[in-house]
């Protein structure tokens, strides 16, 4: 269960701070599927950065079954990481030099996972496990994404705009793939996302407004990637 | 003014160069207008010594650290185009033509003028002294300082023109990219693709640092041969002015050792500098899967370790046989030359000063990679 108490995080100079996260508090309960839903500048991905330890808040705690990330090293963030979360980002950020299967074991080694080609396979690459990132299109680029974060076998996936750069039929077929994938192994999801249509898929929705959260609420039937609307 | 700077290194190089050169041809140029006044034959001996001397050592220093200025040119006007390829591919899409925005890189051959002007000037400061150490067994006759516009021509405003020629024509080659190929960044095609190798064909795996550190040398050949070199040269310099102690003067040991420790410095920190620049990404990302930051740097860095010790061995083998030959070859008619041997000592103080060197560098970056803010990075991207 990760639970966040009165999270506050501000940038730039200290005589003109912008306070971007104004005191959030929730609770995430495992396996969950949560859509952080928000209008640009509304501090949904600063929320999902400092969640995943990527960024520190600047109070509050972020309790990891009852671990608070906020409290801990550069060092032990780093190994939290290692051993807790995956990341999917709207620009992919796949290592250009390196192949898909390459990609791939970029997650795989951080989990000694050897059966990584299994993840390639279920993202429908395995024809393409040897192309490099700029000889694949937009969706598979994602989908090698969607195969590295899963491949470290974590435990909370966050996903910031996943289909963000990508068209409604490619956009369909990775949150397709994410999803199922999420029914089998049964990680947690945290979605940071503008398209209020994919929140139907989620069993959790929070809405963001200035750096807090104006709305919450669970849906009762999640919506799979071809039912939502776009 | 930030790329001027950037740029120190061609100065550096192109001073150190100029400010060899000029010492010994202005040196060699009086010393011959002399040689009608030398008759005894020890005098001749050392006359036709010196000579030789000041034309291999303007030809070996000057020549190689012309080069490596060329090639650092080049390097530096390929990061730029890499590091600009957006606002220049805009540009290009606005109708600029190649040649126009390449007209704007002669700005670079500017610091060529700025590195050979220092070190001319530089080295007629110090000219005085030089000629004294030259003859200060006073076996030639009073050598008298002139001043030669052909070598002001031949070391500064030759080399200026053609550095900026060289800026301009090799950013017109770079910039003939397609519009999209620079509006998309490095482009695609420069991606240099792995040959699989004997492990991959047997079937067995290598890890994924592993892997990662031999793309990261295969993508930037350039920086490797710049590492190697920057070794190279250290190991060859510093050796080399030790036993120059011996078998020339104090004052060319240390300028041999003064020249070697600037040129392997500046070409081994912008080496670095490059390559952690140029993974920066590469580096975000890691560290956002959860790589230790020891792994995230040594699998950038790490993999120069391997150049930089081929550079250095290749570097002490050099400066052995080329004093060799200079002693058994060059000097052999000149008395009183002593025998030359393997400096082992010298071996030893320089292996141990570059290790200590190169590794406060990796360390300084390493340090540099921990303090990185993965969030700047993806925002920098975007």
């Amino acid at each position: 269960m990760i639970k966040m108490e009165d999270i506050r995080k501000s940038y730039g100079p200290q005589d003109n701070r912008f306070e971007v996260l104004k005191g959030i508090s929730l609770t995430v309960e495992d396996g969950d599927f949560l859509v952080l839903l928000g209008a640009s500048g509304s501090g949904k991905s600063t929320l999902l950065n400092v969640a995943s330890g990527l960024e520190y808040p600047d109070s509050g705690k972020i309790l990891y079954d009852g671990e608070d990330i906020a409290a801990l090293s550069d060092e032990e963030r780093t190994r939290f990481r290692k051993e807790k979360t995956a990341f999917i980002f709207q620009q992919y950020y796949l290592l250009p030099h390196l192949n898909v299967e390459q990609n791939v074991k970029m997650g795989a080694d951080l989990a000694s996972n050897k059966d990584y080609r299994k993840t390639i396979e279920a993202v429908g690459l395995a024809e393409k496990r040897a192309k490099y990132p700029h000889e694949l299109s937009g969706g598979e680029q994602q989908r090698v994404a969607v195969a590295r974060a899963l491949a470290k076998k974590p435990e909370v996936l966050f996903l910031d705009e996943p289909t963000g750069a990508l068209d409604e039929t490619t956009g369909r077929q990775v949150l397709d793939y994410i999803d199922r994938l999420q029914k089998e192994l049964g990680f947690t999801i945290i979605m940071v996302t503008h398209n209020a249509n994919i929140a139907d898929m989620a069993k959790t929705v929070l809405r963001m407004n200035s750096g807090k959260i104006v709305e919450a609420w669970q849906n009762e039937s999640q919506k799979t990637a071809y039912e939502i609307g776009w | 003014m930030r790329d001027v700077f950037k740029s120190a290194g061609i100065i550096i190089i192109s001073f150190c160069a100029v400010f060899v050169c000029t010492l010994f041809l202005n040196y060699n140029i009086d010393l011959k207008s002399a040689e009608g006044l030398i008759f005894q034959e020890d005098a001749q001996y050392f006359y036709h010594a010196q000579i030789m001397t000041g034309k291999m050592v303007s030809a070996l220093s000057g020549g190689c650290l012309l080069l490596t200025s060329a090639v650092m040119l080049c390097f530096y006007i390929g990061h730029y185009i890499d590091t600009h390829s957006k606002s220049l591919g805009i540009l290009k899409a606005m109708g600029y033509s190649a040649g126009r925005l390449a007209c704007s890189f002669a700005g670079f051959g500017l610091s060529v003028f700025t590195g050979t002007g220092l070190g001319y000037a530089g080295a007629h400061i110090i000219m005085p002294q030089f000629y004294k150490t030259q003859n200060k067994e006073g076996l030639l006759p009073e050598i008298h300082i002139h001043f030669h516009p052909a070598l002001l021509l031949a070391l500064v405003v030759l080399p200026t023109l053609a550095f900026c020629l060289l800026s301009v024509l090799y950013g017109r080659l770079r910039l003939k990219a397609p519009v999209l190929e620079l509006l998309k960044g490095r482009s695609s095609s420069k991606i240099k693709v792995a040959k699989s190798t004997g492990t991959a064909k047997a079937g067995r795996e290598l890890p994924f640092l592993q892997e990662l550190r031999s793309s990261v040398l295969r993508q930037r050949k350039s920086l490797v041969f710049f590492i190697g070199f920057a070794s190279f040269c250290y190991a060859a310099m510093m050796q080399m002015s030790f036993s120059m102690d011996e078998l020339a003067s104090r004052m060319m040991a240390l300028m041999i050792l003064l020249i070697g420790i600037v040129l392997s410095f500046v070409t081994l920190f912008l080496a670095t500098t490059s390559a952690v620049k140029a993974n920066w990404k590469t580096l975000a990302v890691m560290r956002a899967l959860g790589y230790p930051d020891r792994e995230c740097s040594s699998s950038v860095l790490g993999g120069y370790r391997l150049p930089a010790c081929i550079g250095f061995a290749l570097g002490t083998v050099y400066q052995y046989v080329l004093l060799q030959i200079a002693v058994t070859v060059v000097f052999r008619d000149v008395e009183n030359m002593p025998e030359f041997h393997f400096d082992v000592p010298a071996l030893v103080v320089a292996l141990i000063s570059f290790t200590a060197l190169y590794e406060l560098i990796l360390h300084a970056y390493a340090r540099k990679i921990r303090r990185m803010s993965i969030r700047e990075v993806m925002l920098d991207e975007d």
